[in-house]
Parts: structure tokens; C-alpha cells; sequence
């Protein structure tokens, strides 16, 4: 065991010679045994990035390393499950399982597979194909689940379903993910389905990372303010990732880098607020909170 | 493994040979296209058994007919012969064409469908890696094929029985040269991989399915044109200018006029009636006439099997190389 799920050093990723980038220089490290999120607008890089990870597609530049060692090294510790859940249409939900026992020789756990099948009142025997959104999520939870993987990569696991499958099956996930401890990468954009999920964040855009650290210390690194418009000026030591202007009203999203001046009123942003305050404004510098020297600290 | 060993003997045997892993993946993914093979060489079989107990009928009604001379058979044909016929030809163009439908399916359903869907993805992302998947998926429907059409072609060569060329065709024939030996096992197998790399190049199941039907359908009549180019032909001069008169059994190629200088003239060298006269008048020396004899059947089957073997070897090389460029691998 190691303690770092995923590390990229300098990894970039082109599609085609004179493609857009669509990962650049991202530097990051994902520790074992948490929820991390990853999160971006679309196109940020969030699939790309776990599709490295998972060992389906190479670095252009740069390079990655999962629990330690060449994602297809890997493979057998690490579950997938892609955005659009591909599964065979034609196989029963009995047979798909199957196939998971039959594909993972010596690590699948049929009794956990059967447990996430069976939460969400499914026959064995229905075809995949007669399988709403949230079953065949379930189905591909299940399939991903016993493998009883160190690693799961999660593709915006949640995106299509609707608030109550998407409660329950973040339920589920969760529950088994902190039975066998195994360490959750999970990318979306809607960030409300992560808070109260996640304790790991990692934000995205445009192919860099922008923000990387336990969710708990970028929360309490970053301050958001309201006070008289007029005092902009003694934010001046601080780090403005944003601010805004309504009337004589300014509020800000700040890395304070000492004590504030008191005009302020001041708040610890939300998991939303701090994500979209970094999404609106693009040109705010990253910041990289290392887990391990917190945890030493 | 108490359990197992505590199980009877009959359990432990289904057991120890029940197909695993990727090969129950291959199997149970492809069901349908397995009970369509199997049923479709049940019913081959069947046709094979009904040709074969009608066949002595048959050839007692096409009458005597030596085999040297070509056979105008004008007596009226009974319904045992053309029953008969029917069945050559058609059992015939179901073996020789399998390579067409084996290439689209190969093409579309087989890795085009599983690119495009993204279940090729997951299975790379169970404990099983790209190259092996490909492996499995190849190797599978290429064994079941060729016990397939090896059956198919035994039971041919047996149904045809003397292989009467008045009621089973002549084995020069594009289609009864196929199914009467290993051609017909090598084929199809050319059409699979020529499918499985269609299916890598387009990545989407219904222009690899096309494009598999197509290069299966281009690589038959290359064969078909090509094939008799693929040994040497042999070669009688006669001095009688009437030619010389070829066994039904053998392959003409072509035929004409010696002429004194050496050389070899296609076209009728005379205005006369072949004759004396026209001897001396268009300085021939005699006739000649290019063939392939029946004992060609061997030596031409081999080597149009062997393209077909290095077409297919490419073909999966090429699929492979796509893969291999595609996914990432150590080092």
C-alpha cells in the first residue's frame, strides 16, 4: 500500500498532433483513502485525466502514477466506470455481473456486487437494455464495486439521474467505499452532489489545475468578505481570487495572507462558492495545498 | 477446493472444461452469432446427408458419359437430378460466400460495436488488458470457424462422393474449388481478421460491418481471378492442327497455333478450313493448348489457402498495431 492514490508530475495530454490540449502541465498528487472530487467545467480535463489514470489513454507529456506504480500495471486494482456507463445491452443483469467474476479472476466479491444490485430492487434476470438511467448506474457501481478495487474512477458518476437515485446510489457508494476503504476519484460539475461527500477537491480548468488540496484546509484558506466598496485597497496584501462590485457593496473571495483589516465582515466560503469564485475568474493563481505536510504539520 | 474435490465426477468435469474468463466473455457475448453458426451447420450437414442418399439416383439418370469426352446430356432430367444440382450449387455458394457475412459480423458486431459503445473500454478496465481482449476476441469465433468449415468441407468432399462432374461440378469451378478443400476453412478466417481490423480502423459498428463485407468481397475476386495463375500451367503440342482434345477433368487456359519461327498465335493462322493446306500456308507447325490438369487441385488449394492464411496473419497484425498505438502499455 502506498499512501498516494494518483500522481501526476508535469502530465499533459494532446488528442492528435495539433489538437487542443486538454491537460497541461498539471502536477498533483490524490492521497489514498478519501473521497477526492474533481471538479471543472466541461471540458476541463476531468475525463481525460481519469482516463489516464485508469490506463486507457497515454500522456502526450509528462507522466502518471496510480498506487504507485504504470496505471496499466494497475489495472487489476483500479475500477472504471465511464461517463455514459457502457455495458453490454444484452446480457442480464445476472450475466454483467458474471462477466465482472469472469474478467477479475481471484478479486471479484460476488457478495458485494449482489448487495449493490440488490439495494436498488433489481431482478437478476432484467435485460440491461430495459434499465433506466439510475439502474444501469447501479449496475455499473456494482460491476466497478466487486472488483473490490484500491482505486475507483468515477466519471461524473451522478450526472443524469435524478436527485433521489442520485442520493441513494451516492449512498450506497460511499458505504462501500468506506467498508473495503477504497479510495474514491470522482469527477463532476455539479457540485452540490459532492458537498458533504467528499473531503478531497480538486478544480480543474482549462487542462491546469487550479485548486488541489483536503477540502477542510482550502475552505479555511480562503475568506469571503463584504464591507464598503472604498476599501478595496487594503486587500492589497491578500490574494483576491475575486470580487465584486454592487452599489457602495464589495464582496470578495480572498487568500488572507495575515490579518484582515476590520471594515470587513468576514465568512468561510462554501464548497460552491469557493468553486465558482475560482471558475469566474480564471486568471486567480493556483493553489496546491499538500496533504502530506498538513497531516505532518 | 474440498468442495470441489467432494463434487461428483461428471460436476468436476463440466467444471474443469466449462469455458473461463475471457473465453466465457467471448462466448456468451456472441451468443447469437454462435447459435446462427451452429444452426446454419446443422443445417449443411443435413443437406450434405440428403446429397449424399440421393446421390447414386442422380447419377443414374445423367446416363453413361466417359469421362474423356464432354457430356451433352439431353435426356430430360429427373427430379433426383436437378433436386441434385440444386443442392451442389447452392451448398456450394453457402460455404464459398461464409467469408462475407464473417467479415461484416466480425467488422460490426464483434469489435466495431464494442469501440463504439465503450464496452471495449470496460473490459480494459477489468483485470484484463487490451492485447489479451483482442487476443480472446479473435481466437475464439477463428477456432470455432475452422472446426466449423473443417466439418463443413469433410462433409462435402464425402457427399460429392466420385465428385461426378455432370451432376456435382467440375472441381475448377470458382465455388466447388473452394469447398472442396482447405480454402474453405481459410477463407472465412481471412474474412475475420480482415472484419476484426475493419472494426479497429473505423471504430463504429455499422461502417466496419460495410467495410469488413467489402474487404472480404474484394479479397474473393482477386482470388477468384488470380487463383489459376498461382502454379504453373502445363502444356501439350500436338502437330495435328485439329488441337488437342482435353479430358473433361482438366482446366483449359487457352489454346492455339504453333507457328515454324517458335512462336505461339492465339488466332487462326489460315483463310482455309484447317487442313494440309493451311499447314504449309500459315507456317504451322501444330497446335497447343495450355491447361491445368485435376492433379493441379492440390498444389493450386495450398497456395490459394496459404494467401488467404498471410492475408489474414496481416490483417490481425495490422489490428493489433492499431491497438497497440492506441492504448498505453509499460515503457
Amino acid at each position: 500500500m502506498t499512501d498516494t492514490a494518483i500522481e501526476a508530475a508535469a502530465l499533459s495530454k494532446r488528442f492528435g498532433r495539433r489538437g487542443k490540449w486538454a491537460l497541461r502541465d498539471c502536477t498533483l498528487q490524490l492521497p489514498a483513502g478519501r473521497v477526492c472530487a474533481v471538479v471543472g467545467p466541461n471540458g476541463a480535463g476531468k475525463s481525460t485525466l481519469l482516463a489516464v489514470a485508469a490506463g486507457l489513454l497515454g500522456p502526450t507529456e509528462g507522466s502518471l502514477t496510480v498506487l504507485g506504480t504504470h496505471p496499466t500495471e494497475a489495472r487489476p486494482r483500479i475500477a472504471y466506470v465511464a461517463q455514459d456507463k457502457p455495458l453490454h445491452p444484452q446480457l442480464t443483469v445476472a450475466d454483467t455481473l458474471r462477466l465482472g467474476q469472469e474478467l477479475n479472476p481471484g478479486r471479484w466479491d460476488a457478495t458485494v456486487a449482489e448487495r449493490v444490485v440488490a439495494q436498488g430492487d433489481l431482478a437478476p434476470k432484467t435485460r440491461v437494455r430495459s434499465l433506466s438511467g439510475g439502474q444501469r448506474t447501479r449496475v455499473a457501481l456494482a460491476l466497478a464495486l466487486g472488483k473490490r478495487p484500491e482505486l475507483l474512477l468515477l466519471d461524473e458518476p451522478m450526472a443524469d439521474l435524478d436527485p433521489l437515485a442520485r442520493h441513494e446510489l451516492m449512498g450506497t457508494l460511499l458505504a462501500e467505499a468506506a467498508e473495503s476503504g477504497t479510495t474514491v476519484v470522482m469527477s463532476s460539475h455539479v457540485v452540490a452532489e459532492l458537498e458533504g461527500s467528499c473531503d478531497f477537491l480538486l478544480l480543474l480548468g482549462a487542462g491546469r489545475v487550479r485548486l488541489a488540496g483536503p477540502l477542510e484546509d482550502l475552505l479555511a484558506a480562503h475568506t469571503l468578505l463584504t464591507g464598503p466598496a472604498g476599501a478595496l485597497d487594503t486587500l492589497a496584501p491578500h490574494t483576491v481570487v475575486e470580487s465584486r462590485t454592487t452599489g457602495r457593496h464589495l464582496s470578495a473571495l480572498v487568500r488572507a495572507a495575515g490579518p484582515l483589516d476590520g471594515a470587513w465582515q468576514t465568512a468561510e466560503p462554501s464548497l460552491e462558492e469557493l468553486v465558482l469564485a475560482h471558475l469566474r475568474s480564471p486568471d486567480a493563481p493556483a493553489l496546491t495545498l499538500d496533504p502530506a505536510r498538513e497531516a505532518a504539520a | 477446493m474440498t468442495a470441489l474435490a467432494a463434487s461428483p465426477t461428471a460436476a468436476r468435469l463440466r467444471s474443469r472444461f466449462a469455458p473461463r474468463g475471457l473465453t466465457w466473455s467471448v462466448l456468451r457475448l456472441h451468443r447469437t452469432a454462435l447459435y446462427v453458426g451452429g444452426a446454419a451447420l446443422v443445417a449443411f450437414a443435413a443437406a450434405m446427408v440428403w446429397m449424399y442418399v440421393i446421390g447414386d439416383d442422380a447419377r443414374a439418370s445423367t446416363g453413361p458419359c466417359s469421362p474423356s469426352a464432354y457430356c451433352l446430356n439431353l435426356t430430360a432430367s429427373t427430379f433426383d437430378d436437378k433436386t441434385y444440382r440444386r443442392l451442389v450449387s447452392l451448398t456450394a455458394e453457402a460455404l464459398s460466400y461464409l467469408m462475407f457475412p464473417v467479415g461484416a459480423w466480425a467488422g460490426g458486431a464483434l469489435i466495431g460495436r464494442e469501440l463504439e459503445s465503450g464496452t471495449a473500454r470496460l473490459a480494459w478496465t477489468q483485470s484484463v488488458t487490451p492485447l489479451r481482449w483482442l487476443a480472446a476476441k479473435l481466437a475464439v469465433p477463428a477456432l470455432l470457424l475452422t472446426a466449423g468449415t473443417t466439418t463443413a468441407v469433410l462433409l462435402n468432399v464425402w457427399a460429392r462422393q466420385d465428385g461426378g462432374p455432370d451432376l456435382a461440378l467440375d472441381w475448377y469451378f470458382s465455388n466447388t474449388f473452394i469447398t472442396t478443400g482447405p480454402t474453405a476453412v481459410t477463407y472465412p478466417l481471412a474474412g475475420l481478421a480482415l472484419g476484426a481490423l475493419a472494426g479497429m480502423v473505423t471504430r463504429r459498428a455499422l461502417p466496419a460491418a460495410g467495410l469488413g463485407f467489402a474487404a472480404a468481397l474484394a479479397f474473393f475476386n482477386l482470388m477468384d481471378w488470380y487463383r489459376w495463375n498461382l502454379w504453373p500451367t502445363s502444356s501439350v503440342t500436338v502437330s495435328d492442327p485439329d488441337g488437342y482434345q482435353l479430358p473433361q477433368t482438366a482446366l483449359h487456359m487457352s489454346s492455339g497455333y504453333v507457328l515454324t519461327s517458335g512462336e505461339r498465335s492465339e488466332s487462326y493462322p489460315c483463310r482455309d478450313m484447317p487442313g494440309p493446306g493451311c499447314l504449309k500456308e500459315g507456317d504451322v507447325t501444330g497446335h497447343y493448348t495450355v491447361f491445368h490438369p485435376q492433379s493441379h487441385h492440390w498444389p493450386l488449394q495450398l497456395m490459394d489457402a496459404g494467401i488467404a492464411l498471410a492475408v489474414a496473419a496481416l490483417a490481425t497484425a495490422g489490428a493489433f498495431w492499431l491497438l497497440r498505438r492506441r492504448t498505453p502499455s509499460r515503457g
